[in-house]
Formats: structure tokens, sequence, C-alpha cells
């Protein structure tokens, strides 16, 4: 079916949101010194501002249309994969994340060495470039195809042209453009999700004798209303299978693995303010966001039992989002939808160019690189970096664009490269005897057991729970399960015949050791009398030494003691730590309300004359 | 009438075993004393953790209930 879509207005709104997108990513430059601002942000933001930075990169481009098209044919089941995160969640706040964060983890495949060794880490790199490079390539194809309708621009000329829009700022702003770029583009995403959906209700209220609401919800079926799939049918999609890849698989993904997501708690000012952002995420943000994504297609249902002959009658499901989209809105709100839909692309794949040229300056470039490299030089390579990432995805979309559907192509992905990666970094933080054979054993010999599964699909069938086997096309989800269970078996008999590494080699890697990372993070006895925070003026000192000072007092308010860690910031909270560092208390001095900085402090944290700060001891 | 399988069968499989999946992590947690509940802002999370699950829990089952409800 071919959809007429928007008018000159829409196309100009859609040019105009990358513009002003790109001038913000581009400002926002100016905060990333080093490599550790440009990959990690300089770990210095307030929770709320990194969990809406989540939203854009959680909900990518392809979420869109993938779950409008599920919402349509199945109703409220497409929420599904939103709604089954929490069960990780402890594991996550209290395990993985201090972990990462006080062991000053840089990215998965370093936590690998680590843990492991070097060989463990190449495996890593690879698996994990491959999945996130192609991840990339998904969503450029995805938008691509969006906006090939609307501009008529060839499919690969239109790819291009978004991987040079994001190119733009994240060259020069790293990790500070991308939080700051995801923020706005997460309350642009929400809001177009929710207009789109008050506009469809707006739209059956208009075309029934109904109130919209009422309408909407007696023009679904039962069966489209219930929140959870049939067990265990269709084979395209059912609850077990969608469970075991998603719930569980994809879950540990997310969590555990995904790079962009770790540097974005990276990026938060304190271990605590990381696990609110992983609450509100869970608990506010993913429920909202099952909403915004799927509406459409549960509003293109409700128009086509309501009010048959609205859609199209041939309409494929992978164009309800557009259709509908084209329907209940008017020109120029149908270009602002679309360009929601550009930001979520963008959003996503700057994250994960960002988290790809992280990796291939920490596991590829510093490892191998003979010289000691200057961060300058790391930070030049990192730049550049990004720019090859998106080069390379480019190329690979035409290989996606041979799946069936981008659903399939996502499917696909999740099922081959999660598994050994998500068993190797379970088993290695929470089995403290998983050893080093073991997670060579996981990735070889259980990538060699995925293959033969995907082969003879009939290896999978004990684990099918009752799903249909399709010939010729294998099982869709269910696989994640076999694939779990043969990487864990290999991983768990390897290691009942090899050594374990020595406890001092697993120092602060597995959760064994979460209650001494303060102290390694520290380097001395953390300091956890509770105090408050304080607001002062600074003074600039003449001095090289990473240490700020306060008065007798002012210390005694915060409890903390010289050699303490310290984060002071500027005193407006709505900046979410923007302007902030994280330094060392000196020896007090006696002017209350005043604290010396140097100008290294001043210069990193970008502080402004006049204006107060506030100062919390961390530990 | 809609078939056991398409209602409370996938919500009984989603909470059992993500159940246990989450039991397993919170005794991990607890036994390892990465959670302790003798600090007062730990004992604020364990019980945000326990509302967590039975938030998702209800959402599910109301709209289970809704759905078998409706016509």
């Amino acid at each position: 079916m071919d959809i007429a879509v928007g008018t000159s207005l829409d196309r100009i709104i859609i040019i105009a949101y990358f513009a002003l997108v790109m001038g913000f990513g581009a400002y926002f430059g100016k905060y990333s010194k080093t490599t550790s601002d440009y990959f990690f942000g300089g770990r210095r933001f307030s929770w709320w501002l990194i969990s809406i930075s989540i939203v854009a990169t959680g909900v990518g481009s392809h979420s869109f249309l993938k779950y409008s098209t599920k919402a349509y044919q199945y109703g409220f089941s497409s929420t599904m994969t939103y709604m089954n995160d929490w069960f990780f969640v402890p594991l996550f706040m209290f395990g993985w994340l201090p972990i990462i964060y006080y062991m000053r983890i840089k990215s998965i495949p370093e936590y690998f060495e680590r843990r492991f060794n070097s060989k463990a880490r190449y495996l890593a790199t690879i698996l994990t470039l491959i999945f996130m490079i192609g991840y990339i390539a998904i969503q450029f194809l995805t938008l691509s195809t969006v906006l090939y309708k609307i501009f008529g621009i060839p499919l690969m000329v239109t790819v291009i042209l978004i991987a040079i829009a994001t190119t733009i700022y994240m060259h020069f702003g790293g990790q500070t453009s991308v939080i700051f770029t995801d923020l706005f583009q997460g309350f642009i995403l929400i809001f177009a999700g929710m207009l789109l959906f008050y506009l469809g209700i707006q739209f059956l209220g208009d075309h029934t004798p109904h109130s919209g609401l009422h309408a909407f919800w007696t023009n679904l079926s039962p069966v489209e209303k219930l929140p959870l799939a049939h067990f265990n049918h269709p084979p395209d999609f059912n609850f077990v299978g969608i469970f075991w890849q998603d719930g569980i698989a994809g879950s540990v993904g997310f969590l555990f693995l995904n790079q962009g997501l770790i540097m974005r708690f990276m990026a938060v000012r304190s271990v605590n303010e990381g696990r609110k952002a992983v609450a509100f995420n869970a608990l506010c943000i993913l429920p909202i966001s099952a909403l915004v994504v799927s509406n459409a297609g549960w509003i293109g249902r409700a128009i086509n039992n309501a009010v048959p002959g609205t859609l199209p009658v041939d309409m494929a499901s992978n164009d309800v989002f557009v259709a509908v989209t084209n329907i209940i809105s008017s020109p120029g709100v149908f270009g602002f939808i679309i360009a929601a839909l550009c930001a979520a692309l963008m959003s996503t794949s700057d994250t994960l160019v960002n988290a790809s040229s992280a990796i291939i300056v920490n596991d590829i470039y510093k490892p191998l690189s003979k010289k000691k490299n200057s961060d300058g030089e790391q930070l030049k390579v990192a730049r550049w970096t990004s720019l090859g990432v998106k080069v390379i995805a480019v190329i690979m979309v035409p290989f996606f664009n041979t799946f069936d559907s981008i659903y399939e192509a996502n499917g696909w992905f999740h099922a081959t490269f999660t598994p050994p990666l998500a068993v190797g970094v379970f088993l290695g933080i929470f089995w403290k005897r998983f050893t080093t054979p073991a997670i060579i054993a996981t990735f070889i010999g259980g990538a060699f057991l995925m293959i033969l599964g995907q082969i003879f699909p009939e290896m999978v069938s004990p684990f099918a729970h009752g799903i249909e086997l399709r010939p010729n096309r294998g099982y869709s989800y269910i696989g994640a399960l076999y694939n779990i269970v043969v990487c864990a078996g290999v991983g768990i008999i390897v290691t009942l015949f090899t050594k374990p590494n020595s406890d001092k080699k697993l120092k602060g890697l597995t959760i064994f050791d979460v209650l001494k990372l303060k102290e390694i993070y520290k380097g001395s006895r953390p300091n956890e009398e509770l105090g408050k925070p304080v607001n002062v003026n600074w003074e600039l000192m003449e001095n090289d030494n990473d240490i700020i000072q306060f008065s007798t007092n002012d210390m005694e308010t915060m409890k903390a003691y010289p050699g303490d860690l310290v984060y002071i910031q500027d005193a407006r909270w709505w900046l979410g730590g923007l302007r902030s560092v994280h330094t060392v208390y000196g020896n007090p001095h006696n002017e209350d309300g005043v604290v010396y900085i140097n100008s290294s402090h001043l210069d990193h944290g970008q502080f402004l004359e006049g204006l107060q700060l506030k100062a919390e001891k961390e530990m | 009438m809609l078939e056991f399988s398409r209602t409370w069968l996938p919500f009984i499989y989603l909470y059992g075993v993500g159940g246990i999946v989450f039991t397993v992590g919170l005794f991990l947690i607890l036994r390892t004393k990465a959670l302790r509940l003798s600090y007062l802002r730990h004992k604020k999370w364990f019980w945000l953790l326990l509302y967590g699950f039975v938030f998702w829990f209800s959402l599910h089952a109301i709209f289970i209930i809704l759905a078998v409800g409706s016509k």
C-alpha cells in the first residue's frame, strides 16, 4: 500500500528539528575536556537527568514501528517487553552497578579482562562491537524507511544524511552532548507519543456516539485488552518465547551488557543516584514508554473496529504508525510526530555510537598502542572512531534490509549475540568459582552449539513449551532459552573441571566483595557518618593539588574530614550537575561559607562568578 | 470465554519464573551484605524493591481481570 504522507510544512518541521538538535548537541561540546568527560560525562549528573535521557535511548525509532505493528495485530500485549524488567533490578542496583562504578570499569570487555584475562576481553570486544554497530545500522534503516516515504529521497542517501546529522553534535560533544540531547529528545518523545494518543482518542470520540476513551475501550475486543500474549501461540508472537528472549536474555542484555546504558550510569554522580534513576525509570518511565510506542497500533485497531474503511483495507500492519498518524493529525503535527521518531533514532544511535567508540578506544586502541598516548590524542581518536563506526553501520544497512521485517532483524540480533555475553557476565559476577577457561568455552563452545541450534531447530524443540516449529524458519524467540541453557551448561561444566582464579585476582569484581568496593574506590576507609550539604561561595587559590578547602564549621556540618571525597556543584538544582566536580577535602580554614578551589576545578566545573556552590560529602 | 492459556497461565509463568529470579536476587544481595537492612537508606531500597514487584504484579492482574470482565 502507498501512503501519501506529509505536506511541505511537515518537511520543514522535520528539517528544523534536525537543525535544532544538532545545535543543541554541539553547544554541550564545551563541557567535554577529557576522555572521561567525552565517554562518561565526568560522573557528575543527577538521577532525574540520567533517567529521562535513558528514555530516549531505550525507545529507538524501531520501537515505534515495531510495537505499534504488534499493538495493531495483538492489542495491549504489545507492552509485554516493557513490563518485565523488574526481576533483575535487585541484582543490578546492588550487584552490578556498584561494581562498575567503584571499580571504574570503562567497558564490558574491560570487565572480562579484569575478571578473567585478555583473551576473554578480545572475544567480548568482538561480540559487543558487532552487536552495537549492527544495532546502529538497524536504527538507520528504520528511520530511513519512514523518511524515504516523506521526502522521496533514495533510501541509502537518507541513511547517509541521518548519519551526518548525528555525527555533527556527537563529534564535538561526546557523552555530555548525548545526555543533554537525549534529555531534550526524551521529553519530545513522551510528549509526541501522548499527543498521538490524545488525538486518537479525540478522533474516536468525533466518529462514534461515545466519548473518546469509552469508544477506545469498547472498540477493542477482550483478547486485545489482555496485557500478556497467548502462552505459546502463534509462533511469531507468544508469551513464553518473548519472556525468555526479552524478559530474561533481553533484560540481562539491557541492564548488564548495554555499553550505552553502562556509560549513562557511569555519568551519574553517585551509585545512589544511579539506583534512583533505575527505580524511577522502571516504575514510572517504562509504563509511559509502553503507551508511547504502542498506542498508534491500539488506536488503529479501535478505528478499524469502530469506523471500518477509515484505514486502507490492504494496509500492511507495518504501516500502521505512519497511516494512523497521518489520519488523526493535521499538517505540522504530523511533521512534529515524525520529528519525534527522528528523536528516537538519533538518541539511540548517538548512545550506541559513543559506546562503540568507547570500546574501540579503551579495548582496542589503548591496549594495542605501543606508546603512551596523551588524553588529547585519545580524545581525537575517540572522535574519529565515532565517525568510522557510523560509516561501517551505513555499509551494513543493505544487509539488514534483506530481512522480512525490522522486528525479525532485531530479534535475530538479540538471539544471536546476547546469550554468550549475558551468561558470561552473569556467572562472572554472581559465581566466584566461574573460571577463565569456562568463559572462553562459553563464548566459543556456546556459540558453536547455538549455531547448531540454528541449523537443526529440532535441538531447540525440548525447550519449545509447545510452540509450533515452522518449516524452514525455526523458532523465533524460544531459541533464547536454548541458547542460554547451552552457554550456561558449557560454562558450568568447564568450571567444575578447572581451577578457579585466586581471591586476590577477583577482588572487587564479584558481588561477594561489594562491601569492600567503597574502600577500594576511595583508597582508604570510607566515612559513612551522615552529614548535611552546605552552600558556599567560591574563591580561587593557587594550588595544583586536587583538594578544596572548607571552614572547620562547614566540615563539621558535612561530617567530613581531610582526605574524604566531596562533590561540589552549582547550587541551581535544575542544572542536574552539569557544572560540578568531584574532589577531595583539604585541611580546613576559618572562613565559614567559603570554599577555596583551584583553576583546574574552575575549568572543569565551569563555575560562574558570584554564584553559590552546593557541597556534600561522598564518603 | 477466554482460555486459561490466554489469561492466567502467562501471568502465573511470568511471576513464577520471574519471581524465582527476583527472590534469588534479593537473597543474594542480602546474603552478601550488598544490601544492609541495618542502614536506613538501604532499608528504604529494600521496601522499594518489594513495592516494584507488587506494582507490576498488580498492574498485570488488574488488566487481566478487566479484560476478562469486558465484552
